[in-house]
């Protein structure tokens, strides 16, 4: 048997451009950002962050799970909130929002050939408040759900529970690479006949914990304006601006979307890693693994580089990290003389970790089913380093009809995903 | 750690916070009695105030729709069954309880609390200092098929209590069972002989678990040897739950003989006056075939 044909037929998203796909969709049309003030809960630390990519509408700052509140008509049990990490309620919308538009009934979920792959950081706020609580109280007086909620799996532990998930199942860890290796091993199975639908399910925080460790690394800007704080491939960058939220996808074999009938996204055309094998949290400055990568996922979707016509590239608005992608397009496409689209949907979204991916492969996905390519928003002077880099500015109201979807992590992982126009 | 006010994301306990300061905020999303009862009994070490500080812990855990199953209900209505709590909700349930009342469970006794009647006497027998009552212990599918010789598709037992030389069991009639199909033709009825077969295997179970030195030397070498004073007297059929119950008449090594009874819906379906089992010691197993 050959390869399965693998397609992108639900959708769910709650980022700081929107709870719906409507709204995200909207956002990328007309640029508009999803930026808010941000002073950290705890007043006493001492920081320099003025904005984040917020999620509105929910609220999730209280230590204690009972006080958090959904947006209406989202509900979650008690018994369910319980074991969630701050990130849970938002990709639990996610969840419900991608079953609803896939079309999805119970027995399509719950069945062995059904299963789902996710990436979250786990939550390091609610490992300190544990751990705090454990050296005052002992291990005794600790929500017994303390370590569920908050490792790095939660997102796998909860959902394979909760949506009495039977078939495969993973958490992927590698950093803002992490749901890109999700989709792609999602992919995989299905291609290989070993599963026939899988959720892709991504999550991040979004409070001091999970933020200002990055302002220590000296990777997030410090400036107050949007326009001036997450402008990728612009000449004077100068760091990230941190999100959170939620996105799932929910990837269906060919098969499976013929018997269902429904009219899919996208296609996934398959997708290619590379590692850089540099340095620990700074990408190779020609970005070698990113251009494996990107070379890797064209050949496994039997494309040719001059097929390509959007990429929507991981540049998350640092210095090094967007030279080096920078310069892997050039490697893989300029230098044979094709100019695909590029922009990075980061500057409106800013750059939420471990949901980068899963969140930018529903961008892409939306663009290729309601026909338009984002723009690369807020660049007032393009980096002379990116000429001969096609970075579109605005939104065109032309999809794509081949588009990758890059990210890297820490470490130097990258991959490359290839989606095409249904 | 003075500022506890602007530190809404931290667990600040600080040392200056009373006792009781603490108490209510661990049991601020219970009733007002509740908590009432809790600072109270603080106060008084009163065991009557036991109930309501019980009781009101449980109920903060609840689904609102199971509340009412709760207030209106009585000693027997079971955590799990009737009130949708697993085993995550007791842990916070009971831990709220510990602190509280200032008492400590351990995790083999919190598996016998299987009701609100179990609870509240375990509390209060804890609190007066009394030895908890010899009750009846309680084995789930899982604890009998581990101890079990008989294994599926033959284990007649879903379920069993061990009250000293008294043991009680259950085992539904799925209907699924192989030999139904022709016992009889177009015609499910559980066979009188299988019913026996539970009894003896409830009477296993209850040898195995009160016998310590049974379970290393035994093994899997006791077997059914005779039954006395049989009588059959309803038809049992899918969908029936056969209540087992079997009673230690005397033991005389190598045999044990038990009194055996079945009802189902508390309507006689058999008694066995005696079942006697043999237990071989294990370096005289003859060998299996």
């Amino acid at each position: 048997m050959g390869l399965q044909r693998v397609f992108v037929t639900g959708i769910g998203i709650v980022s700081s451009i929107g709870n719906d796909v409507q709204t995200v969709v909207d956002s990328l049309r007309s640029l508009k950002h999803g930026f808010e003030a941000f002073t950290p809960q705890n007043a006493s630390i001492p920081s320099q962050v003025k904005l984040a990519g917020t999620v509105k509408g929910f609220d999730v700052s209280s230590p204690d799970f009972e006080d958090w509140t959904l947006p209406a008509p989202y509900r979650i049990r008690r018994d369910v909130m319980r074991s969630l990490p701050p990130h849970g309620p938002y990709v639990h919308v996610s969840m419900a929002q991608a079953i609803e538009s896939a079309g999805l009934e119970e027995p399509d979920i719950s069945n062995l050939d059904t299963g789902i792959y996710t990436s979250s950081g786990g939550s390091t706020r609610l490992i300190h408040q544990n751990t705090t609580r454990l050296h005052q109280l002992g291990p005794m007086r600790c929500p017994p759900t303390g370590i569920v909620a908050s490792i790095a799996g939660t997102l796998s532990f909860n959902l394979v529970a909760q949506f009495k998930i039977r078939g495969n199942s993973c958490g992927f860890s590698s950093a803002c690479a992490s749901s890109g290796h999700a989709m792609g091993f999602a992919y995989d199975d299905i291609a290989l006949g070993r599963q026939k639908r899988m959720f892709v399910a991504a999550g991040e925080d979004l409070n001091d914990e999970s933020l200002l460790p990055f302002s220590g690394m000296r990777a997030l800007s410090l400036e107050s304006d949007p326009a001036l704080a997450s402008c990728p491939f612009d000449r004077r960058r100068n760091g990230f601006v941190s999100t959170g939220g939620g996105a799932v996808l929910v990837l269906e074999s060919e098969e499976e979307v013929l018997r269902r009938g429904v009219t899919p996204y996208a296609e996934v055309l398959g997708w290619g890693q590379a590692s850089d094998g540099h340095n620990v949290a700074m990408s190779h400055p020609e970005g070698v693994g990113l251009v494996e990568a990107m070379q890797r996922a064209l050949r496994s979707a039997s494309l040719d580089a001059s097929q390509v016509d959007y990429i929507n590239a991981h540049a998350t608005s640092t210095l090094v990290g967007d030279l080096s992608e920078g310069r892997a397009i050039k490697e893989v496409f300029g230098k044979q003389g094709h100019g695909p689209r590029v922009s990075s949907t980061k500057a409106l979204t800013g750059h939420g970790l471990s949901l980068a991916s899963a969140l930018e492969a529903s961008i892409v996905s939306l663009s290729l089913k309601e026909r338009f390519t984002p723009g690369s928003a807020h660049i007032r002077e393009l980096d002379p380093e990116f000429e001969g880099v096609n970075v579109i500015r605005e939104t065109l109201d032309e999809g794509p009809r081949i588009a990758l979807s890059n990210s890297s992590g820490f470490g130097g992982a990258n991959v490359s995903l290839v989606l095409k126009k249904v | 750690m003075s500022e506890q006010t602007t530190k809404p994301n931290q667990h600040a306990r600080p040392a200056e916070q009373s006792a009781d300061d603490l108490l209510k905020e661990s049991l601020k999303r219970c009733s007002p009695e509740t908590i009432k009862a809790a600072l109270a009994f603080r106060q008084s070490g009163d065991v009557s105030l036991v109930p309501t500080v019980v009781l009101g812990i449980i109920e903060r855990f609840l689904e609102p729709e199971v509340v009412d199953t709760l207030k209106d209900g009585d000693d027997s209505v079971k955590f799990m069954e009737d009130l949708g709590m697993d085993s995550l909700t007791m842990f916070e349930a009971i831990m709220m309880v510990e602190e509280s009342l200032g008492v400590s469970i351990k995790n083999e006794e919190l598996w016998d609390l299987r009701t609100v009647g179990d609870l509240k006497a375990f509390i209060a027998a804890k609190l007066s200092g009394v030895e908890v009552d010899a009750k009846a212990k309680s084995y789930p599918i899982e604890q009998i098929a581990a101890v079990m010789p008989q294994q599926e598709p033959f284990l007649f037992l879903q379920a069993a209590e061990i009250d000293g030389p008294k043991a009680k069991g259950t085992y539904k009639i799925s209907g699924k069972e192989a030999f139904l199909a022709g016992h009889f033709k177009n015609n499910p009825v559980f066979p009188a002989s299988i019913m026996l077969e539970a009894l003896g295997q409830l009477g296993v179970f209850h040898f195995l678990s009160t016998d310590e030195a049974a379970l290393e030397s035994v093994g899997d070498s006791i077997f059914f040897t005779g039954a006395d004073g049989v009588r059959c007297s309803r038809v049992c059929k899918p969908g029936d739950t056969l209540e087992l119950s079997v009673e230690l008449k005397r033991r005389r090594d190598p045999m044990v003989v038990y009194s055996g009874k079945i009802t189902v819906g508390g309507e006689k379906a058999a008694t066995a006056e005696e079942i006697t089992l043999i237990v071989a010691p294990a370096e005289e197993t003859p060998a299996k075939a």
